[in-house]
This record gives structure tokens, sequence and C-alpha cells, in this order.
């Protein structure tokens, strides 16, 4: 028994390590094959190879294009054709944000899309945008807006610093 | 009384594997639940290349779940140490990586849902869980190697 617990406490940290070494490829096989085969029988399956550039976060689920130039927003704003809605957090809205637009924070938008969007028909053209070339929020919340059922919704992307930019109507 | 002590040690181990666990399985739950969700997290990063933000989304919830499944039950312990540190590192890298550079992104660090940006304290809740981590791997690999593991 006292030779049986030396036996099995002698191993040395060396010994430990490699059996590390085969137990993390082990966990990370096992990951991969759980991971890939119930992806393959999941009804919204995730393809393996997705396509993640801009041009194709900017088109609708039904493969319109979303974005507009910020000559076509600029049309709409003066004319009043449209709602622009600020995707980006609050305190960034706080600080600046174009004349008149309203502030539906992405990572608020299941507790004030209500509040935001109470006195807006679904066809009302809704122009969403944030800051930034790379900024999902406009994309995500447009998405969400079309999702909810409105019919008019586009991007402004990069939407602030091109505003500013133009010396547009802006509110501080 | 260092027989006690041991036994403190031990009673503390247990505790810390248990938590850390729970804690993975907690985080990998709703990443399982909404892959394209966290697909969207995984990219928002923007730091791994598009060709693997999918098969990072498919696979990643899924070492979390196994390592908080091993975890609590013990099994495979010096594998799935060395799998919390490696990954805790990792998240807390690409936390600071982001928070340097300002972007406003969704942490996803316990789920896809929005409304947890990335912060000071996201990065120093994963600092504290990697502080666990480091224990475990020390009790794993050298208080066990000296003489302790019938306890594990």
């Amino acid at each position: 028994m006292f030779i049986q617990f030396q036996e099995k406490t002698s191993k040395t940290l060396g010994q430990h390590f490699l059996q590390s070494v085969w137990q993390c490829a082990a966990m990370f096989a096992l990951a991969v094959f759980l991971g890939f085969s119930i992806n393959q029988f999941r009804v919204s399956r995730l393809p393996l190879i997705e396509d993640w550039s801009m041009e194709a976060l900017l088109k609708s689920p039904s493969g319109d294009r979303l974005d507009m130039s910020l000559v076509e927003a600029k049309n709409l704003f003066f004319q009043k054709a449209a709602i622009m809605i600020d995707a980006r957090p609050n305190d960034d809205y706080e600080k600046g944000h174009i004349r008149g637009a309203r502030s539906l924070p992405w990572h608020e938008v299941d507790q004030r899309f209500m509040e935001v969007t109470k006195d807006i028909s679904v066809n009302t053209p809704i122009i969403t945008y944030c800051d930034g070339k790379t900024c999902r929020l406009s994309h995500d919340l447009a998405n969400f807006l079309l999702d909810m059922g409105f019919t008019n919704v586009r991007i402004l992307v990069n939407g602030w610093t091109k505003w500013q930019h133009a010396d547009l109507p802006v509110d501080k | 009384m260092p027989k006690k002590r041991n036994h403190l040690s031990r009673v503390f181990y247990h505790g810390v594997r248990l938590i850390l666990g729970v804690i993975f399985i907690y985080a990998s739950y709703d990443k399982i639940l909404h892959p394209k969700a966290f697909a969207e997290v995984v990219y928002n990063y923007q730091i791994l290349p598009d060709g693997l933000i999918n098969v990072t989304a498919i696979f990643l919830p899924w070492l979390e779940m196994l390592m908080g499944i091993f975890l609590i039950m013990g099994f495979w312990m010096p594998g799935t140490v060395i799998w919390c540190n490696t990954l805790l590192v990792v998240y807390i890298g690409a936390l600071c990586f982001n928070l340097a550079r300002g972007l406003d992104v969704n942490c996803g660090c316990f789920s896809t849902t929005k409304g947890s940006t990335i912060s000071i304290e996201t990065i120093l809740w994963d600092v504290a869980f990697l502080a666990l981590s480091v224990y475990l791997f020390f009790f794993v690999f050298f208080k066990r190697t000296s003489g302790n593991r019938r306890f594990i």
C-alpha cells in the first residue's frame, strides 16, 4: 500500500507537464468535435466561413443595400423626410449628435426601443449612424429595426464623423 | 499545525475548482445557444481574420464548457488548468488591447447580448479569475508532485 502510494507520488513535474500536453490536445479535439458536430444539426447552422466584409454587412437579410451617401442623408435631413437615430452609447450622444437625432444606443436597444420608436410609423425613412468606418452599431441597429417591421431603414456609415466634416447642423 | 494547514489548502483548492467550473459553464452556456451572436462578438473584437471568426465561435464555447465540467469533476486537471490559464490570459489581452484602442464593443464575457461593454471592471474580473486559475495551476503541478496527489 505504502509502496503503491510512493509510486503514485513519485511522478516528476516533467511527467505532469507531458500529461497536461496530451490532455490539452484531447480537450481541444473534443471541443472541436462537439462544436462542429452540434453545429451541423442546428436549424440556424453557422457557416464555417462567412463574409464579414463591410460590403456584406451593408446588405439587409433580403439582399438590399442598406448604406446611403452623405448627400442622400443630407437631402432627407433638410427636407425633414427622415428620422436620424444615433446608435452610439448615450455618453457619446450627449457630447454631440446630428441635430434632431434620437438616441437609441445599441447596447440598450431592448430597454429603449419602444420609448424611442413609439411615434414612428413603419414606413417612415430612418437613418441610423454611429462613428468610425468599422463601427457596427448602426448596422446592428438597422437590422434590428428591419426585424421589428420598419421598412425604410438605411445606414449612414461613419455618420457622425462625416456629418461634422461636412459642417452640417449638430447639437452639442 | 501543518496538517491543519494542509487540510485548509485542500478545502480552498476544491472551492476554487468548483467556483471556476461554475463560472466557465455559465460563460459558455449563452454562447453555445447563440453562436451567431457570439460570432458577432468575436468579429467586433477585430483581432481574428475573417476566416477564423465562425470557426472560433463554434468551438470556443465548447472548450469553456468542457473546462467547466472537468473543473467540477476534478478530471484531467493538469490539462484543464493549462487551458484555464491560457484562455484567461488571452481574454485579458484582448480586452486590454481593445480598451486601449478605444473600441466600444460588447465584452461577450458571460453573455452574447448587448449591454456588457468592455471596461476596466471586466478586466479586473478576469484578472481575479486568472488569480484563482494560477492558484489551481500551482496546486496541481507543484503541490501534487510534492505528495498530495491522493487528495486531488
